[in-house]
């Protein structure tokens, strides 16, 4: 056997465990670029310009695309997720802030925060059509199925359900205090959202489109993800991610992360949460199960990521 | 028009005679939180100082306080004081953390008008620290927006002349501190 032969035999399986590593896209406001954060390694792998203040983020599920709102350039950055570049900026007016793609990709779901409505837009031929939310809309989240877009009304207190297929609201549900970040559940039809004034987080069941319950979590939640049967919520004022399970809305744990965590993501085998640190500039990984800190990895300043920032790579 | 250089919040007396009150209530924040860290030095041990800094019903050695009232000891979430300026006006804040054994304690403010403080959603952490030296370390740092977040801020309430105000303001604080503790 070759050198050559020998090399590829060795190395390949390498290239490809290193290249299977999920990776995270994080918005930073003040700096106005984008941080992708090589997961396995826990190391920042590149810098993207971005311009316009970006704030939210979505990942397409099969990782080809990520979306970035800068809600002060009024604008949608396009970016194909693996060459690592901005394709096009979108031209949208208002504030973009959270933003949610649908399961197939072929949608993209913006909340205009100062402007009261949802916009839906082909990302291709930038055709949109838009739906009042209410007052403040914040974070958006698609139901696996693709049949609903959830976003959250903040001054509003509620989650308004939309139709996704007609674009047209067909709830509003009364949550906590202010809901921000929403989540919702792959299994059952849940939507979690954290409640910033609240201090806790209203689980909403889709399908009879009604509040199951608040939980208690610490001080000033933003962002919420949810793994392993359980929801982690990360606190600003507190400087934690609260644990409960989703299942009995029990307690399991206060993890103390860096200084005002804002958003929480999840690894794609659900065995690692990421949470960004926006004061101390970092993304912080968590073991799912046992709430050990297992990285740190520095990111630009004023790291936002609101919204599904972790992209599979496949 | 701009904003003057404000040694402190007696050093806003003129602006806050000179501008229209606008209500500094829970506004939209759309706009980019802005970060300010301000620290200072201290010829004095960490528990002296926590002493005069940990005690959030008397924020009077931050210049242009005049007096506080409140509640709640320092008890988060049931904490709150009102500021009383020099001005006139006043400053209502909440305690949001307070971690007697890391000296650190943080705090919102619930309302503030904008001729007195340009920003929005303002919270914001001290700490005392040992320093190198054997005396402390106070550190000041804040999370806050801009006043008037959505769209197009006036041309007198930019991000800017947001933490330029917050920066004059913990600086001053954080001098005014150094002086009494020192002096003590």
């Amino acid at each position: 056997m070759s050198l050559r032969a020998l090399a590829v035999v060795f190395l390949a399986p390498l290239l490809i465990g290193a290249a299977r590593a999920d990776e995270a896209f994080v918005p930073n406001q003040s700096s106005d670029d984008l941080t992708i954060v090589d997961l396995g390694a826990m190391t920042p792998g590149a810098t993207l310009p971005i311009g316009g203040k970006p704030a939210g983020v979505a990942v397409s599920r099969d990782g080809a695309r990520a979306y970035v709102t800068s809600p002060e350039g009024h604008f949608v950055s396009v970016i194909d997720a693996r060459a690592r570049r901005v394709l096009k900026r979108i031209a949208v007016g208002g504030q973009p802030f959270g933003v949610a793609v649908s399961p197939d990709g072929r949608r993209l779901y913006v909340a205009d925060m100062n402007g009261r409505e949802l916009l839906e837009i082909d990302p291709d031929s930038e055709k949109t059509r838009r739906v009042e939310i209410g007052a403040m809309p914040s974070g958006v989240a698609a139901t696996p199925d693709g049949r609903f877009v959830i976003a959250a009304a903040r001054d509003d207190n509620a989650l308004v359900v939309v139709d996704a297929e007609t674009f047209a609201r067909v709830a509003t549900i009364a949550v906590g205090r202010h809901p921000y970040g929403v989540a919702i559940d792959a299994q059952g039809p849940r939507a979690y959202t954290a409640n910033v004034e609240s201090d806790d987080v209203s689980i909403v069941d889709l399908a009879e489109r009604k509040l199951i319950a608040n939980v208690r979590v610490g001080g000033h939640p933003y962002g919420v993800a949810l793994a392993k049967g359980r929801a982690f919520v990360a606190n600003q004022y507190a400087e934690t991610v609260s644990v409960f399970d989703t299942a009995t809305l029990a307690p399991l744990a206060t993890i103390k992360v860096g200084e005002y965590p804002e958003s929480v993501g999840v690894s794609r085998d659900g065995g690692t949460i990421y949470v960004t640190n926006w004061f101390s500039n970092e993304l912080w990984s968590i073991d799912a199960e046992s709430y050990k800190i297992t990285g740190k990895a520095s990111t630009g300043d004023g790291p936002r990521a609101f919204g599904a920032f972790v992209r599979a790579v496949d | 028009m701009t904003i003057p250089a404000l040694a402190c919040f007696r050093g806003f007396v003129p602006l806050f005679m000179a501008l229209a009150l606008f209500p500094a209530a829970a506004l939209a924040h759309g706009a980019t939180p802005q970060k300010v860290v301000e620290t200072i030095e201290i010829a004095a041990p960490p528990a002296k100082v926590w002493a005069v800094v940990g005690d959030f019903q008397d924020m009077g050695w931050l210049p242009g306080v005049v007096k506080t009232e409140g509640e709640g000891g320092v008890t988060p979430e049931i904490a709150k004081r009102r500021l009383f300026l020099a001005s006139g006006a006043t400053i209502d804040e909440r305690l949001v953390q307070y971690d007697d054994a890391a000296m650190s304690l943080r705090y919102i403010i619930e309302h503030v008008d904008f001729a007195v403080l340009p920003v929005g959603n303002l919270s914001a952490t001290l700490k005392v620290s040992p320093a190198a030296s054997g005396g402390s370390v106070v550190e000041w740092k804040s999370r806050f927006y801009r006043a008037f977040p959505g769209g197009n801020p006036p041309e007198q309430y930019t991000d800017e002349i947001a933490v330029k105000a917050v920066s004059e303001l913990f600086r001053s604080g954080l001098a005014a501190l150094k002086a009494r503790v020192e002096r003590e």
